[in-house]
């Protein structure tokens, strides 16, 4: 089973904000780190570190086996995100080359991962009030990807 | 600003229906209170509830999860309830996760934790869920005590409404500390009996206000936790003024033999054998009503609402028209399991949603029948104080009783229950002239003349008919098997009592 179509939208948008979202002058780390990183701060405070250690260690597990190039990923007991790096887009060189391929497709995946555990325990309404911390609302509020379909 | 003015306390709503009512109104506002219980009593819903109801996102409330189930586990069953409102995440009600602390620090480093969020956030109310695990870490007594203590003072001077949840088992309320600090303490209980679960609440302790005291029936449903008052939320209303009145039977004899009808408010049991016309009476009283403009309700727990309605139209008595214009309610209670308290909640409930001035329970073996059998013992407590709370609001109950048919003894009911009634009306079949014939007669009126007749009645196309005079050429004729005299029938009017209560 593949992360759904939906989540991958949905994970496509937050990507593409967080590229976009840092100052010009600074350099940043990948857009996929970042938005793992606002996931876990907003959901530590919710189940705690070993409740976001044990989801995102799932989420990995089941996107490795869709995205082979995440093997070297892996989730620290502190539920932070390694081993990514080298998969991610240079930022701090490209950020327009960013905003429009913010991710590795690992990346996507990962995140589509977390989000959809997320809504198959909590339901969307309740996964997205969750994140509603993290992100602005217009993330959240244009639900409709390119595509046409749903997040 | 006066000194003989004393605090006025402000009552937040529990957002539990009918514990409100239980505690006194609501519960005190900055008030320390710890919702106790066995895992699986309903604690933690009974926490969400009263979040949900007074979150705002000036005053938010702040939700502190400990060891034990987790968040997400929790939000996963908790949403499935119609209260848990997802728009009010995070804005309004903001869950924190202390277990890291819990596990790695000491009270002090948990104490310190709580401030700081709520400092922050300056909520109204906050939860810690479940306390007790966290204690359960050693600790001495005087770190627990102090903790508690430093808690507690924190929050009220933080103007927080506070709820500690804890499993605790009842031969843990002595000599603790933190029941001592709490205001408030709720307890709740499950208990399995034969085949069924009996939940109950207590509240053991609330400051500053009176609660309803005693073991409160309560259910846990799609809607959450709802709780069941002892008094079925019937406190402060005003008994109605004595009235006079008589209400009609429909039956003029009948009307004659009770002194005029059946007094508004009293609370009348007709006992009878199988097939002696319990249930035409009954159906007759509460048709008269309707006609009376006297909205009524009729309990039933042996047939269906549909099927009762066609019997009454067989007598020609139109039981559609009323329902359809919300006039009458026909209420069929035969869920299993039904707790007395629940199944009282739903008539009263449909006494006031129609303003009812007649109530008919046909019949009292058949709600027995439909209660769970854990809660068969208290039948007879809860009956009575059902029939007492709504007599007092001046609702007029019939009861229907089945009694045992003996030709020997002349029994009331066989649910000593004839000391919750006003009025008692008897009817029962005697072995006459080779026929098995009906009689009526009324026992007992309680405040009031009534008939001392014997009479003779059939069940025609038109209900109950009482047949001729009172029966005098007949002697024994209660016993069943009566002798005939050489008296002849009466001519006369009926013969009143002297308004003395008979002993039963």
């Amino acid at each position: 089973m593949t992360a759904t179509l939906e989540m991958r939208d949905f994970a496509h948008r937050l990507l593409i904000y967080e590229a976009g979202a840092g100052k010009a002058s600074e350099p940043m780390d990948s857009p996929t780190l970042r938005v793992y990183e606002k996931m876990r701060q907003s959901l530590n405070e919710f189940v705690g570190v070993a409740g976001f250690l044990s989801l995102a260690t799932r989420a990995l597990a089941l996107a490795k086996r869709e995205a082979p190039s995440l093997g070297t990923a892996r989730i620290t007991a502190d539920g932070t995100l390694q081993g990514l790096g080298e998969l991610e887009p240079q930022l701090d060189i490209d950020r327009e080359r960013a905003v429009e391929y913010p991710s590795s497709e690992g990346g996507v995946i990962l995140i589509a991962r977390i989000l959809g555990l997320l809504r198959l325990f909590l339901g969307e309404a309740l996964t997205l009030s969750l994140l509603r911390n993290a992100w602005p609302g217009e993330v959240f509020d244009d639900r409709s990807s390119a595509n046409g379909r749903k997040a | 600003m006066s000194t003989r003015d004393k605090v006025a306390i402000h009552q937040l709503p529990t957002g539990v229906p009918g514990l409100d009512e239980i505690v006194g109104g609501g519960l005190p506002e900055y008030s320390f209170n710890i919702i106790a219980g066995e895992p699986g009593s309903g604690k933690t819903t009974l926490a969400h509830q009263f979040v949900f109801a007074n979150a705002t996102p000036e005053r938010p409330a702040l939700y502190f999860t400990v060891l034990g189930e987790s968040s997400i586990k929790m939000l996963r069953y908790q949403q499935q309830y119609t209260f848990f409102d997802p728009a009010k995440l995070p804005g309004s009600i903001r869950f924190i996760n202390l277990s890291q602390v819990v596990l790695e620090n000491d009270l002090g480093a948990v104490l310190e934790q709580i401030t700081k969020e709520v400092e922050k956030a300056s909520p109204a109310v906050v939860v810690v869920d479940s306390f007790r695990t966290m204690v359960r870490k050693p600790q001495s007594d005087m770190d627990l005590q102090s903790f508690i203590q430093r808690l507690a003072l924190f929050l009220a001077s933080w103007q927080a409404t506070t709820f500690l949840i804890g499993e605790y088992a009842e031969d843990e309320l002595r000599d603790n500390p933190i029941f001592t600090v709490a205001d408030g303490l709720i307890w709740l209980r499950q208990t399995a009996e034969r085949n069924s679960i009996v939940r109950k609440l207590q509240i053991i302790k609330l400051r500053g206000q009176n609660s309803v005291p005693g073991l409160h029936t309560f259910r846990i449903t799609n809607a959450g936790v709802q709780a069941f008052s002892r008094t079925f939320g019937l406190i402060g209303h005003l008994k109605d003024p004595p009235s006079h009145r008589r209400l009609s039977f429909g039956i003029p004899e009948l009307d004659t033999m009770l002194g005029g009808g059946v007094r508004e408010g009293d609370s009348v049991l007709i006992a009878g054998s199988s097939g002696t016309g319990k249930s035409v009476l009954a159906t007759q009283f509460i048709a008269e009503g309707i006609r009376q403009r006297e909205p009524g309700i009729v309990a039933v727990f042996e047939e269906r609402p549909q099927a009762y309605a066609e019997r009454a139209t067989s007598l020609g008595l139109d039981l559609e028209t009323p329902q359809n214009d919300g006039k009458l309610e026909i209420l069929y209670l035969r869920p299993l399991d039904l707790s007395v308290d629940e199944t009282m909640h739903s008539i009263l409930d449909a006494v006031q949603r129609i303003g009812a001035k007649r109530l008919v329970i046909d019949s009292l073996a058949g709600f027995e029948m439909a209660l769970s059998p854990g809660f068969r013992a208290d039948f007879r407590e809860s009956l009575y104080r059902m029939i007492f709370a709504l007599t007092g609001i001046g609702v007029t109950i019939l009861s229907t009783v089945e009694v045992d048919e003996s030709f020997t003894e002349f029994p009331f009911s066989t649910y000593s229950i004839s000391f919750l009634t006003d009025d008692i009306i008897r009817l029962r079949y005697v072995s006459i002239e080779g026929q098995l014939r009906k009689i009526m007669v009324v026992i007992k009126m309680r405040g009031g003349n009534h008939a001392k007749d014997v009479r003779e009645y059939e069940i025609t196309s038109k209900g109950v008919v009482i047949l001729g005079k009172r029966l005098t050429n007949y002697q024994g004729l209660i016993s069943g098997i009566p002798v005939r005299t050489d008296r002849p029938d009466s001519t006369e009017e009926p013969s009143q009592d002297t308004g003395i209560e008979h002993k039963t």
